[in-house]
């Protein structure tokens, strides 16, 4: 296998590591591609779909966290097309459940948030579902409320792959997925949770937060998982 | 025992044959699910009874299916030396008859479908025998010709749960032959030459996809058939398996030693409990013959297979899902790659094929590569099945080469539709499929093809839609399921088809706007491109082809708050309302009748039908198509009711008082001018509505009487001049003025009219006889059938001879006919299609039979024969044959070589009419290459601003009740362009009545009007339908199940639960 890949992304000329996928490499050249399943140092699974890209020659969008760079591919991550689908797809997770920001602990540290504003979603053209979840505090010092779940699993990637103890998964299907822990049971009763809180960390919205915050309160670790990953990756 | 080599392969060649071929009697009974589902069961019992009874030896035995669902059960008959003989709707009280006959040495007849004499399994040939040439071939079944089984090649044939009857007819020998081959690379590099593609719908080649898999370098390769088979409506996969297990297991056996597989599964869904169980029969009896397992065939070759019975869900048909599924996890699709020729199954290198794909193998290793690509085209080899189901007359499964056009498949083996509806829709692949207007029926059928048309090959499910089928609901249904499979992995999947069905839906409940369309026409192609997998990337495609063909149905939905297919419950108040063009309250006037309220039901039907004592003799009803009384026995009659209360009206001072209560809804004057030019049905129409809405209305008449058509085109026996009189004195005492002798284009222009008129409706019709094109056509007997009968409306009939040759099968034809014959002639009727493809009233042409009329079909006229002194002598006609379907599903005539003369003094031409272009060209209204004029669906607004078209002078010649409806909808608009807001429902009153559905149909047998015997009537002029009185349209009235009333269960419930008790 060749040492280097060379690629362009928006037309900007750049050399990559093969088996990097099309995000690392974006992300290494400071070029921004919207995401929110990805969380470095868990594994891909291209469910959000925000980090989809075009691809000269590929008929199909690309999802950037899971492809893998080639040669001479020609990569444009902001054509017009994928704006305007990134932004109904954020409007639709919006209209999906209660993203409510004046009222979320999360508000101002929010991964969501954040998107819609680089996207430039300030209003939301699909009526609203406004499901209502039970919010789930049997936790001592954590709570989980679905209303306000996107979905990325990466709390249930952070407890499978980093944490190994699966506390997490994911119920149903479809529009009735809802995140659970171990078989359904409340969080706090849960035998497998390990109360270490990296799903919480890593979790991009207001869905998992620390108990005894007040609304935009729930900070967080930016660089907790990358980190863990790299040390245990060099032994440490 | 295990078969070793090929001598014991051989063996039980022979003993299967010898069961196929029994020395006595064999009868196989059809026991695929269809067969069973339809009482196979019982027959098989009864036919074993029957033989135990008469101590006959016969072998009885369960077969496959043979594919023709709408006559099963379906059973076989053979005995030796004659043809194999197939009976199709056997009844358990049938299988005596058929033992005696057979225990007497002679085929049964009764029930015999079709006869086979040999057939080609294409692993081997079978000749069962020759001989009873009364039953026909089994291909000269319309449902049967053009179809070529390779994949169903053994359905229905054999015993699907006996190994013998697969090995004998040549059942696992593709198998040794690919045992035997020097080289597992000539295996593959036969399947790539067949041009074998995927049939689970993608349509990868098939050997490529091996070819992956066997340079994959690992220790262990699987080898996986998907058989989860979900689509609604489809059923291939399940038939394939129930009817023939072995040939899958073969295929699959070839193609795990080609890639060095070492392990197979069959993910098959557990709702097909039959195909479970006869799969599991079938690998039980390969592990003891030695086929599966350990040195296979004495060879070295090991493989082991396991089924696997999959939940049933929709996404686990896409093959990351699948693993997932088979790894015991939830179905949930991963991106690719990694592909799973690299990573599949527990990370091992895994093909995944569709069952078709698998049984087509056997097959193409029996008869080579080279033979499979000759079969369908270039692209697109061999054959699909399809299940072939929905507005046909002939179900089932069809095995089609590749390429066979759509409507080869539709009207050719579907039979087209069963009740003379028109079909209008295909909906392929289920739905991850399209939805394919009838318009596009000559595409033939292969991958790209449908590609292009937005739909899907998939797995082969054809679903036929016809005029009842709404296709916005159509597209909410197919929406709803992929949505409610919708594994919720990914975002634009989870809830962009959440969001899409809401919108659906609230079309459909007729509470969306236009913006909830393009909402949708946004999301749908985010959608598909946006989303993870297959499931989510083709769900968008029922909604992006309707939207693409059936743009009308979404606006129709939406502009004008209706459903003309009766589908969508809010968007109509039952189906006879709905079929009526001008949207009558039938039920409501029937249920006044019965209420004894007359003078209510009489305003109601002028409120909704200015003309109605015409339209009760001459309309097509369409009304009656829908009813559902006719499920019970004949439909209703609706229009002669209310031509029997507008002849009350006339005949009595009930008419006074409905133009007193008619006065009394009109209006306040707004004092808007409106210019209506043509008074035939639709001027009229569009004149009462826009006088009823106040507004002052003059319409422009060319002729020295109103009524257009009616007047100088309708016969009189069939409409009176006085009726027709009677009817114009309402509309003129409510204040409709018409002024005669105008004619637009000579002294009246269209641009004084729109300087002097607020608005103007252009309905001047079709009154311009097609020239048919043939020599002598202007001879001075040849009449055109419009100046024919307008001649006669005007009392001057043309001398016409002894004889009349009238060409044309539609209304203007038969009245032309009937109009002849009462002037002493005798007819005779030429059309170059057959008599079901008749445009004319069905009635009208019973009845000009009756006259006497001579009718002749497949003829077309090619010259008229003149004398010398330029006099017609006859007719040289033409005989056509029936060629290739048109887009209306009629058969094209095409010409053949055969003429003869039809001696003849006159000739009628009624070959169609058409508008006279001048007038509008020089208006600058823009028209079609017809001449007909190009108009807004919803509102008949041209192009040019103000001026509004109706009638035939949009649509082309067509009915009375379709060219009042133009007008009725034009008014409507050109009112609320005049006063900025819809206020239609505010003349159309509305009625309070007792809404109570019947409990059990009421008002016995369909009364219709008496009719004078064709002797008294063939020779005057008198009204042949003499209508309805009191007593009969009363018991008519009563006969109506009420479909409009909606609500019953809730008001019905006490009495309701005491019934149950």
């Amino acid at each position: 296998m060749k040492e280097s890949i060379k690629l362009t992304i928006n037309e900007q000329a750049l050399t990559a590591k093969p088996g990097q996928t099309i995000l690392d490499v974006a992300w290494a050249n400071d070029i921004d591609i919207p995401r929110l399943c990805y969380l470095k140092g868990l594994s891909g699974v291209g469910a959000c779909r925000l980090c989809m890209v075009e691809v000269r020659g590929v008929p199909r969008l690309l999802a950037a966290c899971v492809a893998r760079v080639t040669d001479g591919m020609e990569v444009i991550t902001d054509s017009p097309k994928l704006k305007s689908y990134r932004k109904m797809v954020l409007e639709l997770l919006l209209a999906e459940r209660n993203h409510i920001c004046a009222f979320c602990v999360a508000s101002g540290n929010c991964e969501l948030q954040d998107l819609a504003q680089s996207l430039g979603v300030t209003h939301v053209r699909y009526p609203y579902r406004f499901p209502n979840f039970k919010v789930d505090a049997s936790h001592d010092r954590f709570v989980h409320d679905p209303n306000r779940c996107v979905l990325c699993t990466r709390c249930l990637r952070t407890c499978e792959e980093i944490e190994g103890a699966r506390t997490w998964n994911v119920r149903g299907r479809g529009i009735h997925s809802v995140m659970i822990t171990d078989l359904n049971q409340p969080w706090g009763e849960s035998p497998t949770c390990t109360t270490c809180g990296k799903c919480v960390q890593a979790c991009p919205t207001g869905a998992l937060v620390e108990k005894g915050r007040a609304t935009g309160e729930m900070t967080r670790t930016g660089n907790l998982l990358p980190k863990l990953t790299s040390m245990r990756e060099s032994g440490r | 025992m295990k078969i070793q080599h090929l001598d014991a392969l051989n063996d039980i060649r022979e003993t299967g044959l010898n069961k196929l071929l029994h020395s006595g009697p064999r009868i196989g009974v059809g026991m695929g699910t269809c067969g069973i589902g339809n009482g196979a069961h019982a027959v098989y019992e009864a036919l074993k009874e029957a033989l135990q009874k008469r101590g006959l030896d016969a072998y009885l035995g369960p077969v496959g299916c043979f594919g023709y669902c709408a006559v099963e059960p379906l059973v076989n008959v053979y005995l030796p030396g004659q043809p194999l003989v197939i009976f199709s709707e056997v009844k358990p009280e049938d299988a005596e008859y058929l033992v005696e006959e057979l225990a007497a040495g002679r085929m049964p007849t009764r029930k015999a479908l079709c006869r086979i004499e040999e057939w080609d399994f294409l692993t081997g040939e079978v000749t069962f025998g020759h001989g009873l040439p009364d039953i026909p071939r089994w291909d000269e079944l319309p449902f049967f010709r053009g179809q070529k089984k390779i994949v169903l090649r053994n359905c229905g044939l054999i015993n699907p749960e006996d190994l013998e009857e697969y090995i004998a007819i040549g059942g696992y020998f593709g198998l040794w032959q690919a045992l035997n081959m020097p080289s597992t690379d000539e295996i593959i590099e036969e399947v790539k030459k067949s041009k074998l593609r995927g049939r689970g719908g993608a349509g990868y080649p098939t050997g490529v996809k091996w070819s992956l898999l066997q340079k994959a370098k690992a220790d262990r390769k699987y080898m996986v058939c998907n058989a989860d088979e979900g689509d609604p409506g489809a059923y291939m996969n399940r038939n394939e398996i129930e009817s023939d297990p072995h040939m899958l297991l073969e295929g699959m056996m070839i193609g795990a030693y080609a890639t060095g597989a070492t392990e197979g599964i069959v993910y098959l869904r557990a709702e097909y409990p039959l195909a479970v169980q006869r799969l599991e029969k079938a690998v039980a009896a390969c592990r003891e013959a030695g086929l599966l397992g350990e040195g296979i065939l004495g060879t070295e070759f090991a493989f082991n297979l396991q089924l696997v019975e999959g939940a049933g869900a929709f996404v686990c048909g896409e093959e990351t899902a699948m693993v997932a599924s088979l790894e015991g996890k939830a179905g949930r699709p991963q991106p690719r790659p990694p592909y799973p020729a690299e990573s599949g199954l527990w990370g091992k290198p895994t093909n995944i094929n569709n069952v078709e794909t698998w049984c087509n193998v056997p097959v193409i290793l029996a008869r080579g590569g080279a033979w499979f690509a000759e079969v369908g085209t270039r692209n697109s080899a061999g054959t699909k099945v399809f299940s072939l189901v929905g507005k046909v007359q002939n179900t089932g499964l069809v095995e089609l080469p590749l390429g066979t056009p759509l409507k080869d498949i539709v009207y050719g083996i579907g039979g087209g539709s069963p009740d003379g509806k028109r079909i209008k829709a295909i909906q392929t692949g289920g739905p991850s499929g399209g939805c394919i207007p009838a318009l596009h029926f000559d595409t033939p059928v292969d991958y790209e093809a449908l590609a292009e048309l937005g739909a899907i090959m998939g797995s082969g499910g054809m679903v036929v839609m016809d005029e009842d089928n709404c296709m916005v609901d159509v597209a909410r249904y197919f929406l709803e399921f992929t949505h409610s499979e919708s594994c919720g992995k990914c975002i634009p999947c989870r809830v962009g088809l959440d969001e899409s069905v809401r919108l659906l839906r609230k079309i459909c409940d007729g509470e969306a706007d236009m913006s909830d369309v393009e909402k949708l026409e946004e999301l749908m192609p985010m959608i598909r491109d946006m989303s993870l997998c297959g499931l989510g990337q083709t769900a968008p495609n029922p909604v992006l082809t309707t939207l693409r063909y059936f743009r009308d149905e979404y606006d129709e939905h939406i502009r004008t708050r209706r459903c003309k297919a009766g589908v969508c419950e809010n968007l109509y108040l039952s189906p006879c309302e709905n079929s009526c063009p001008l949207n009558m309250r039938i039920p409501g006037y029937l249920q006044l009748i019965k209420e004894d309220r007359l003078e209510d039901a009489a305003e109601m039907i002028w409120l909704d039908n200015p003309l109605p004592a015409s339209t009760g003799r001459i309309c097509q009803h369409p009304c009656e198509n829908r009813c559902r009384r006719a499920d019970e026995d004949e439909a209703v009659n609706m229009r002669e009711v209310h031509r029997y209360v507008a002849d009350m009206a006339f005949e009595s001072d009930l008419q006074r008082r409905v133009r007193e209560r008619l006065m009394k809804g009109k209006l306040p004057e707004t004092h808007k001018r409106v210019a209506v030019v043509g008074a035939g049905p639709s001027g009229l129409t569009a004149a009462f509505y826009l006088t009823m809405l106040g507004h002052n209305v003059m319409v422009f008449e060319e002729r020295e009487e109103a009524g257009g058509m009616l007047r100088y085109s309708l016969p009189e026996y069939r409409l009176p001049r006085q009726v027709l009189m009677e009817e114009l004195a309402v509309l003129e005492h409510i204040g409709v003025n018409i002024t005669y002798r105008q004619r637009l284009g000579s002294g009246l222009s269209l641009d004084s009219l729109t300087e002097e008129y607020d608005a103007v409706f252009l309905a001047t019709g079709t009154w311009n006889e097609t020239q048919a094109g043939i020599t002598g056509e202007d001879a001075p007997d040849v009449w055109h059938a419009i100046d024919f009968l307008e001649q006669v409306a005007r009392n001057h009939p043309p001398p016409l001879g002894e004889r009349v040759v009238v060409i044309g099968g539609g209304n203007a034809a038969v009245d032309s006919a009937r109009t002849a014959i009462r002037l002493g002639a005798s007819v005779t009727i030429a059309y170059r299609r057959e008599r079901r493809d008749m445009p004319a009233i069905a009635e009208e042409v019973r009845e000009a039979e009756e006259e006497g009329a001579e009718l002749i079909f497949l003829s077309s006229p090619q010259r008229v024969v003149l004398d010398e002194r330029g006099r017609v002598t006859g007719i040289e006609l033409r005989r056509t044959k029936l060629g290739d379907f048109d887009a209306s599903g009629r058969r094209t005539p095409v010409s053949t070589n055969e003429f003869f003369t039809l001696p003849c003094d006159a000739i009628i031409m009624a070959v169609g009419e058409k508008p006279e272009p001048d007038p509008m060209r020089r208006a600058g209204i823009q028209i079609r290459k017809n001449f007909t004029v190009v108009v807004d669906g919803i509102t008949y607004e041209t192009n040019v601003k103000g001026v509004h078209a109706g009638g035939d002078l949009v649509t082309g010649a067509s009915n009375v009740s379709a060219t009042m409806s133009t007008g009725k909808a034009a008014a409507r608009a050109m009112d609320r362009i005049l006063m900025g807001e819809d206020r239609m429902d505010r003349i159309l009153k509305t009625f309070t009545y007792q809404n109570v559905a019947p409990r059990e149909p009421e008002g016995g047998e369909r009364n219709t009007s008496p009719v004078r015997k064709p002797g008294e009537r063939k020779d005057n002029f008198d009204e042949v339908m003499l209508g309805l009185v009191a007593e009969t349209a009363l018991q008519e009235s009563r006969r109506c199940l009420r479909c409009d009333v909606k609500q019953q269960c809730a008001s019905r419930a006490p009495e309701t639960e005491g019934a149950l008790s």
